[in-house]
């Protein structure tokens, strides 16, 4: 009798040791694949922006047909490795929130100002379903611009940002 | 406009809006979304090296992001001549990069999550010029197709048409709110500022005014009593300093009390027995009112909030989930009352009831009263510092409540998927966890209750001490009769529970403002799809339909229809066909009106569905919904949905066009048949037929079919096929279908790609144009070939 084939057999990754990843003149992505073929230009997309930030990337090419995946940006090359962490922070720009200053609310809408790791900001929340709060403290905002920020633990942030956040979540 | 806000960095941002709130990072908003900004001091110097004489600066944006990811003002600047791009990258000066746009190829966009990049493309390669945030999106944008057009006056038709940008119209959802200027969040079309109207508990009262004739006599009725309740009090004082003491103080200087000292006795007991009934009927009296009261108060604002959610439209609800709603229609509500009816009430007695008790005190004896008051600072300071503990502790439980009402709202009808999965382990976990997460919470509150109430005793017995010590005192100097001690040592008892009540006030007043907010916010959104004030009925329709340039997004971040055009003659059938995901769905969306485009018209007989009445509209279109719903009922129910006065004759006529007929007369119960929530009692295809039958009852002049036959085999589907072909007749229809077999009988085919029409015109002109929809067919008959062997 035949075996049903293993589900994980559908999936084939990219061999990253072989894989060549570089950026050409004009700051774009170009990939070259095992099989010798090259893509330009390539746009890296996580599977799981919001969990695994590192592991299965997405490579797409301009018509956003996905060219292959890559388990692990661990199993890349080195410099390989650099050039696309890069374009992945590029990519994806979701800065981590450090400290709440204030925070006014009326009708669910908030308005926030806060310190970012990559500076101070403020936004505005539509309800509190942009606000995830996951296992660990894990906080992931979404504004109304569709601008992403994250507290990756908000017991660790200082009393009074705590206090703030705990009104809302 | 204000130098001064030029050249500040985030921080000085920040501090501004922290000094003047809300309204400040409106007005700074509104500054920076111009397309034209004031180039600050700094950059304007260094332009002198770079702009010629004459040359003159047509756009000028500013970033929120610079080039290492963090947040901060870069500067594009593009004149008739050149693109300058200012690039801090985190260094003090800038970076100038000075493109002239004669070398331009085209400008790149670039989507990203959580920020965009612009890039501009010459001969030598791309370059990026900004990185901003999505809230700048806009902006540029804006700008894009402003700096193609000076490209274009520097080398006419040299920009590669297919790259450019189409130019940009804000969405049709109200970006700034008309009367304040403050943003109005994405996905509302309701203005915080303004909605707040008034404070939320004085609308709610407005609930409350309507029945003021009884409200009113309830709350006089209640000062009254306890005015009344504290009469015994008083007369038990008497009772001692007129009648006991006099009479104890003659039998121990051995004479006889006074002879009319037992009648007195009589007549004060008697009182104090007429009080306490007079008050006992009286709060009787008055909670029916009241109940009245409340009751009236849930009607009106439980049938107000569910009319409103029935007027809202779909991307309300789809931004919010079920058991969310239906808990502010049920307990929100209820809370409300309890509020409206009791809450407020009590707070009024009892601050009566403290003032009484504080005159009269105050009349016996002030300096006692005074030295009685002082335990009163306690009690306000430990119940309101439990209390704001206890507010925590409850919120928490409150959503964790919440969380439960949503797994059942999800569950019970997911039933057969959990079943199916065998997940109903885990999702029995998933509400074990929330009920412990609650156990926990109502813990840690009677952990908080039991540490509250001997507090409290304590407090209230300090104060007896006090009276005892100070009070007895003034005994011993004659200052104070026995009589007054007793009524304070009772009063003190007394005070306990209204002060309690009164320092919860803040409590009660904030859930019950968290409850009105959440009622008054489906009261106040008002339907993104509403009727315009000059709105007209919509006359009898002969079902032309057309689409000019529309353009239409969910979520404003990925476009579902991106310029659609097309004109549709009364009468004709047009099959609509695409991948999945190509936008079908939304397109007929649109034409049902249950969303507007961001941008472009949609005609119907010639007239902007904007401009009229939706229900005039959508009574003149039938639709077969891709998943067809149907509501708990019976079959007959279903079928006559949409005409309320239809006659068993037309249901049947109905069903047997759609091809129902057959197999609802074999059910047992006939078109009695109770279909179960969702029409879970029917298969699939079934479904799909009395909801076919559902549509064309209505007699529609635009009859819309989205996949309204794909769960029938093909012999139903051609028989369904062959009656409608002739119910068509005279009717525009709109049919999707993967089976493009299921679309012969169609005049013209409208074949979507990503948004787009793709092609459009008959079979036999697709078929011989060879394009998207002839490699389709040919596939599907590949297919069948297959099958047939
Ligand atoms: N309510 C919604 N909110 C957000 N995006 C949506 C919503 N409905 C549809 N979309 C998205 O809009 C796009 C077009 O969807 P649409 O339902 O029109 O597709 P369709 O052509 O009808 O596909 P199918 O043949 O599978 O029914 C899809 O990318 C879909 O993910
Ligand atoms: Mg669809």
């Amino acid at each position: 009798m035949q075996q049903p084939i293993q589900i994980e057999d559908e999936i084939q990754f990219l061999d990253a040791k072989r894989v060549k990843i570089e950026r050409n003149q004009s700051e774009e992505l170009t990939v070259e694949l095992p099989d010798g073929s090259t893509h330009a230009p390539v746009e890296p997309v996580r599977a799981f922006p919001l969990t695994h930030l590192t592991q299965y990337i997405s490579l797409l090419d301009a018509d956003q047909n996905e060219i292959g995946m890559i388990e692990d940006i661990k199993q890349l090359k080195k410099a390989d490795r650099k050039v696309l962490e890069e374009e992945l922070r590029k990519c994806y720009f979701m800065p981590k929130i450090t400290k709440v200053h204030s925070l006014e609310g009326r009708f669910g809408v908030t308005h926030w100002e806060v310190d970012t790791s990559r500076g101070a900001a403020y936004f505005d929340l539509r309800s509190r379903f942009d606000i995830v709060s996951l296992e660990g403290g894990r906080v992931l905002i979404k504004d109304v611009d569709g601008n992403r920020y994250e507290i990756p633990n908000y017991h660790r942030l200082d009393a009074n940002s705590v206090a703030l956040l705990e009104t809302q979540i | 406009m204000n130098s001064m806000g030029r050249g500040f960095s985030r921080r000085d941002v920040r501090r501004m809006a922290h000094s003047s709130g809300k309204r400040n990072s409106a007005k700074r908003l509104e500054e920076e979304m111009t397309i034209l900004e004031q180039v600050p001091p700094d950059l304007q110097s260094r332009l002198k090296d770079v702009l010629s004489q004459q040359e003159e600066i047509k756009v000028a944006i500013s970033t929120d992001l610079q080039f290492d990811g963090t947040y901060g003002k870069d500067w594009v600047l593009v004149t008739e001549k050149r693109l300058i791009a200012f690039n801090r990258n985190g260094a003090p000066t800038p970076e100038v990069q000075n493109i002239p746009l004669e070398d331009v190829e085209s400008i790149e966009i670039r989507e990203l999550h959580g920020n965009n990049i612009m890039k501009v493309r010459t001969q030598a390669g791309a370059v990026e010029v900004a990185r901003y945030s999505k809230r700048f999106a806009p902006k540029f944008a804006e700008a894009t197709p402003e700096i193609e057009s000076l490209i274009d006056k520097v080398k006419p038709e040299a920009l590669d048409e297919s790259k450019r940008h189409r130019k940009y119209v804000a969405s049709g959802k109200k970006i700034r709110c008309e009367t304040c200027g403050s943003p109005i969040p994405r996905r509302s079309d309701v203005c915080p500022n303004c909605v707040e109207k008034g404070k939320l508990i004085f609308r709610l009262l407005k609930y409350a005014l309507p029945f003021w004739r009884v409200s009113a006599p309830a709350v006089l009725i209640m000062m009254v009593v306890r005015l009344v309740d504290l009469y015994p009090a008083v007369l038990s004082k008497q009772l001692i300093d007129d009648i006991f003491v006099p009479a104890t103080q003659a039998i121990t200087n051995g004479q006889q009390p006074e002879p009319g000292a037992f009648g007195q006795l009589v007549l004060i007991v008697l009182l104090m027995v007429g009080v306490n009934v007079f008050t006992m009927v009286a709060s009787a009296i008055r909670g029916y009112m009241m109940a009245w009261v409340g009751q009236n108060i849930t009607l009106k604002l439980r049938n107000d909030a569910y009319q409103h959610l029935s007027v809202l439209s779909l991307d309300f609800y789809e931004q919010r989930d079920t058991g969310n709603l239906m808990s502010r229609i049920t307990q929100d509500v209820g809370r409300l009352r309890d509020f409206i009816s009791e809450g407020l009430q009590n707070i009024i007695g009892d601050s009566m009831a403290l003032i009484y008790m504080c005159i009269i005190m105050f009349a016996i004896n002030w300096q006692l009263a005074l030295w009685a008051l002082i335990p009163i600072p306690l009690l306000i300071f430990f119940t309101i510092f439990f209390g704001q503990k206890m507010h925590k502790v409850f919120h928490v439980l409150w959503k964790h409540y919440a969380g439960i009402s949503t797994i059942l709202a999800s569950t019970i009808p997911g039933v057969r998927v959990v079943k199916a999965f065998t997940r109903e382990k885990y999702e029995v976990g998933r509400f074990r966890n929330l009920t412990d997460l609650i156990f926990e919470g109502e813990m840690n509150a009677a952990k908080l209750w039991t540490v509250y109430h001997p507090i409290m005793r304590f407090i209230i017995f300090f104060g007896m001490i006090m009276i005892w010590l100070v009070g007895g005192r003034q005994i011993l100097n004659d200052q104070l009769t026995i009589g007054g001690l007793t009524l304070f040592t009772n009063f003190m008892m007394r005070f306990f529970m209204p002060v309690q009540t009164l320092c919860r006030m803040n409590e009660r007043f904030l859930r019950a403002a968290t409850s009105a907010e959440r009622v008054f916010e489906i009261l106040d959104t008002p339907p993104s799809v509403a009727d315009s004030k000059d709105a007209i009925d919509l006359p009898d329709i002969r079902g032309a339909v057309e689409f000019r340039d529309v353009v239409f997004s969910y979520d404003s971040e990925k476009n579902a229809l991106n310029g659609i055009n097309f004109t549709v003659k009364p009468g004709e059938m047009i099959g609509l066909v695409g991948h999945s995901g190509a936008g079908k769905s939304t397109l007929i969306n649109l034409i049902t009106r249950f969303y507007d485009p961001q941008h472009g018209e949609v005609f119907i007989d010639g007239h902007d569905t904007r401009d009229v009445k939706v229900s005039t509209l959508r009574k003149q279109i039938g639709v077969v919904l891709q998943d067809p719903f149907l509501f708990e009922g019976t079959v007959a129910d279903n079928i006559g949905y949409g005409k309320p006065d239809a006659t068993r004759k037309e249901i049947i006529a109905a069903a047997k066009a759609a091809n129902a007929h057959d197999f609802i007369v074999k059910f047992p119960d006939g078109y009695d048949t109770k279909v179960g929530e969702r029409g879970s009692r029917v298969s699939g295809g079934e479904r799909q037929r009395i909801s076919i039958a559902r549509a064309i009852l209505k007699n529609p002049r635009i009859l819309i079919l989205d996949e309204a036959t794909s769960s029938v085999d093909t012999e139903t589907e051609s028989r369904i096929q062959e009656a409608l072909g002739r119910l068509i007749q005279g009717r525009t229809v709109f049919a999707i279908a993967h089976r493009l077999s299921t679309l012969k009988h169609s005049n013209r085919l409208i074949i979507l790609e990503e948004g787009k029409v793709d092609e459009i015109g008959t079979h036999e002109e697709l078929i011989a144009k060879g394009g998207t929809y002839a490699g389709l067919c040919e596939k599907q008959m590949e297919l069948s070939k297959i099958r047939a062997l």
